[in-house]
Order: C-alpha cells, then structure tokens, then sequence
C-alpha cells in the first residue's frame, strides 16, 4: 500500500484504537441516551454555535454554481 | 508538460509534489497514486468534496501515463497552525475529522491529518492537501490517528489547560506534539477523564511500550469501521464542545481604550477615506484586534489580513467571520516583535510572515495604536520600524499617539528610572525617521485626543 512509503503511523496508536473506539462508544451511547430523555423530558434546547455538524448535509453537496472557483 | 520546480515545502508524500509554474501553484501527480487518484474522480468523490467547501478546488491541466498535473484553486495568504486562534484551531481539527468521516462513508480514508493540511482562506478553514485521500481497508485503524492527537488534539488541549500560547507549539514541533510531553504536561484531572485518558494517556503509555519493535513483530491490529466511526465521532463531539476559561475570554477592548466616541469615529471615517482614496483592495492591519476599524471601511475590499497578538482578539474576530458569514476577512495571530520563521527541513518548509507577506504585497499596511508599543515596549526605534513597514506594501496609514497621550504615559512610566532614555519619543523624531522610508501624503490630527494619523507611500 502507498502510504507505508509515507509515515510511521505509531505501532501503539494501530493497537489502541480499539480500546479508545470502546470509550467513544459508551460516551456517544450514553450522549444519545442523555438526549432522547431531554427531549422527552422537554428540556432539549437548541444549539447555539459557530461550528457545523459532523454530517455533510446532503445540500452541501447538490450542484451549486462554480462562481467561487478562481 | 514537465513539472520542475519543486516546491520546497512538498517532499514528505511520494504520491505527488507541489510546484510553481509562472507563480501559480501546481499539484504533480505520480503514477503511484493514479489509481487512487482515479477512483476519487470517476467516484464523484472529489466533486463532492469540492461542493461542499470541505477540499480546495482544483482542475486538470495534463494527464499523461508517468504523470498528472492539477492545478487547485489558488490560496493567496498561506496560514499555520502556530498563527491561529483557538476557534480557528478547532475549526481546522473539526474539519479534518468531518472529511474523515465522509471519507469512510465513501470507501476512502486520510491517510494523514496533519495540521498543515489544513488553511484559512475565504472565511473558513478549507483541507489543501489534494493527494492525503486514499482507499479505506476494510478492518484497518485509522493510520493518521496518532498524527490527528499531535497534531489537533493535543494542542488544543494545552491551550485550553496550559494557556493560549501553548499553539505556538506547533512553530517547534512541526510533526505535532510529541505525545510523551503531551501527556506530561496536561493535569492530572485530564488522567480521570476516560476519553482523555484513553486518546492521550494511554496512548502515551501505548506508543512507549511499542516503539522498541524494531522487528515489526508486534501483530497487526484491526478495528470494524462502526469502531472507527465510533472514534472520529467521539472526537468531533469532544473538540467541537471544548471552551477556555471564562476568565480568558476575550474582554471588550475598545472600552477600555483611552478614546472619546466621537474621536472613534473621526479615526474610523479618516481611515475609510484614505482606503477610498488610494483604491486599496488588499489590506492588512497589524495589531488589528477583533477587525473593528477594518469593518468600518466602508469601500469593498477583496481581502483584508487582520492579525493581532491577543488570541483572544482574533478569536473574537473569527466568530464575527463565522457569524457574520465573511469571506474577505482573515484574522490571525501575530507578534510584531516575533513574526513567523522559516521552519522545517532546510528551513524552507514553512515560509516566515515576510516571505509571505512580501509576495502578498498587501495595497495598504494598517498599524493603528501600535507603534507606541512597539517603540517603548519593544524598544524598537522609529528608523527600524519605518523600514519594516516599508518593506512589503505600497501605502502606511499608521496613527501616532503623541508623548502626552495617557497609554503612552503609562508605557513610559514602567521604564523608572530609565525614562530619559526614551526622551526620543515624539512626533518630531518620528516623522523625521519615517521620512527615510517613506513620503508623506496626508496627516490629520484626530480631535479630543492626543493622537495623529498619517498616510504614507513608500519611497
């Protein structure tokens, strides 16, 4: 494969990824769970912030005009 | 078409280099990464990166067997990590990690996620690096992972726990932060967080009890695509929530300036004029807080460079951009007295502020409130100053707060007893040192202060 020419991407940071996806995966789960009770208990507000989602929405990806290519 | 001229700056990845064709910025492309490369545009996949802002733009020029060329849109002022503010830093990091998960949707993966992939041009932080996609292995960990924590997390981390100034890091350490410091220079409450302590303890712990295999004996690890997800997500999540101390924040500056209202505004509608008059498009303002005096020019301008020391200022001036949807705006961090070196390997990976803003050639320098920081803070006299200025743009509009001035008073008087040394500073040594470097075309005095303010044009 053409990146093993490139960096060493940490023999220690290949072998934990597991255990951290295993952390992430309680917090995202207990997260969502956290929020459906909020929105069930009505208490879910909305987010007031400068930063995107992580999804790439799918109109973000729908054919615009090209005018801000140079 | 050959393609010589390689860029200094574009050697880490053999997939393709960087060069320069009659100043413009060109992307060769190797048959080693053809495959890929073919795969990313018959799949849509580049278009689709491209319509959604997340990759520079870019088209094909040449396409031979031995070799591709592209040339992506063109970035007029390269940024670093070292010169952005923690909102812009975070941007970048959230970035990475969006297309990293698009990617995965998508059958690719990054395969590397360092910090200078990444640039603020147009109002936000767009990925430059066309060639760090590749095809994603089903059951393989994320390569760029260890890289994304060094170059992203870590610091962001530092600067929320160990100050702001922990980003510039980043100038030293160009390969991200070592994760053995990392780890050794965050609290100890970071240990008994179970996402810190895994993403980075941990990790610590991982890679020092890995790194002595020289024989590669260690087995190979595999990890679902739902984990991966898991991890990407996780750090999103994390990243995007994290703040500063409150009592870091950016406190409102111009109440606690020295001007009367209406002198404000007098400064603000001079500035405009002269803007107006010189027909500047580009401009940059040095020591240009959160953009407040650049916003109020009231004549369009395609791009004006706005930096400041006080990451605080900058970050205010990156939520107005964001808010404000701006795209002529670029704030970054910047210190008068220590501007951005050559770094990396032979000191030409990343190029220095003034190699970078000679070729920008701004039409117009801005230092507002500056220079009396500069000559009694910084002891920088007036002649060396005025070359500075006069070395990367045409026209100097620089406001001059007399001797009498109270911040001035102020400055003077931390000097003690060394007061007399700084005798020098008045109106007329400066305007006889500027005059060196420059000839006067306007100068107005702004009313109900001790200030004045010039337009100059270099010799």
């Amino acid at each position: 494969m053409i990146h093993f020419l490139y960096f060493d991407p940490g023999l220690g940071a290949m072998v934990i990824q597991a255990i951290v996806a295993a952390v992430a995966g309680v917090f995202l789960f207990s997260k969502n769970l956290m929020y459906k009770i909020k929105v069930f208990l009505g208490v879910s507000k909305p987010e007031d912030d400068v930063f995107d989602d992580i999804d790439v929405k799918e109109s973000d990806i729908e054919s615009k005009s090209n005018s801000d290519k140079q | 078409m050959t393609s010589n001229n390689r860029h200094s700056s574009s050697f880490r990845d053999p997939s393709g280099f960087i060069f320069i064709d009659q100043g413009l910025v060109k992307r060769s492309i190797s048959p080693l990464y053809f495959e890929q490369y073919n795969a990313l545009k018959s799949t849509g996949f580049f278009k689709k990166l491209h319509t959604a802002g997340l990759l520079i733009s870019h088209e094909e020029l040449w396409a031979s067997n031995d070799e591709v060329i592209i040339q992506p849109e063109q970035i007029s002022f390269i940024n670093y990590p070292y010169e952005w503010s923690f909102g812009q830093y975070k941007e970048a990091a959230l970035l990475t990690l969006k297309i990293q998960k698009f990617a995965l949707e998508n059958g690719f993966s990054l395969k590397d996620a360092s910090a200078f992939n990444v640039t603020f041009h147009k109002g936000k932080m767009v990925f430059i690096d066309t060639l760090s996609l590749d095809f994603y292995q089903e059951n393989s960990p994320w390569r760029a992972y260890k890289q994304f924590i060094t170059h992203f997390l870590g610091p962001l981390l530092l600067a929320k726990y160990n100050g702001l100034d922990s980003l510039k890091l980043m100038n030293s350490f160009i390969d991200g932060v070592p994760i053995k410091m990392l780890s050794s220079m965050l609290p100890f409450k970071t240990k008994l967080n179970p996402f810190l302590y895994s993403n980075i303890h941990l990790l610590a712990k991982f890679e020092d009890k890995h790194n002595e295999d020289y024989k590669g004996e260690s087995k190979a690890s595999h990890l679902s695509k739902k984990a991966q997800l898991n991890i990407i997500k996780g750090l999103y999540d994390f990243i995007k929530k994290m703040s500063l101390k409150p009592t870091s924040e950016w406190g409102n500056y111009y109440d606690k300036t020295n001007y009367a209202n209406d002198a404000f505004d007098q400064k603000a509608e001079i500035i405009d004029r002269w803007i107006k008059q010189l027909g500047a498009k580009t401009v940059i303002d040095i020591g240009g807080n959160d953009g407040t005096f650049v916003r109020k020019i009231n004549q369009e301008l395609k791009e004006a460079l706005v930096c400041d020391i006080d990451y605080n200022a900058v970050n205010a001036n990156h939520i107005l951009v964001k808010k404000n949807k701006e795209t002529f705006m670029l704030p970054f961090v910047f210190d008068v007295l220590n501007p951005s070196a050559n770094i990396g390997f032979n000191n030409k990976e990343r190029d220095s502020f003034l190699k970078r803003i000679k070729a920008y050639a701004p039409d117009v320098t801005m230092a507002l409130a500056v220079i009396h920081h500069m000559t009694l803070s910084g002891n920088i006299p007036f002649e060396m100053s005025a070359e500075f200025f006069s070395s990367f743009s045409k026209h100097l509009v620089i406001e001059f707060p007399k001797r009498t001035d109270s911040w001035v008073q102020r400055l003077l008087n931390t000097k003690g007893e060394f007061k007399g040394h700084f005798d020098f500073y008045n109106i007329k040594n400066f305007e006889s040192c500027y005059a060196k470097y420059f000839i006067l075309v306007a100068k107005v005095a702004i009313d109900n202060s001790k200030r004045v303010m010039y337009v100059y044009k270099t010799l």
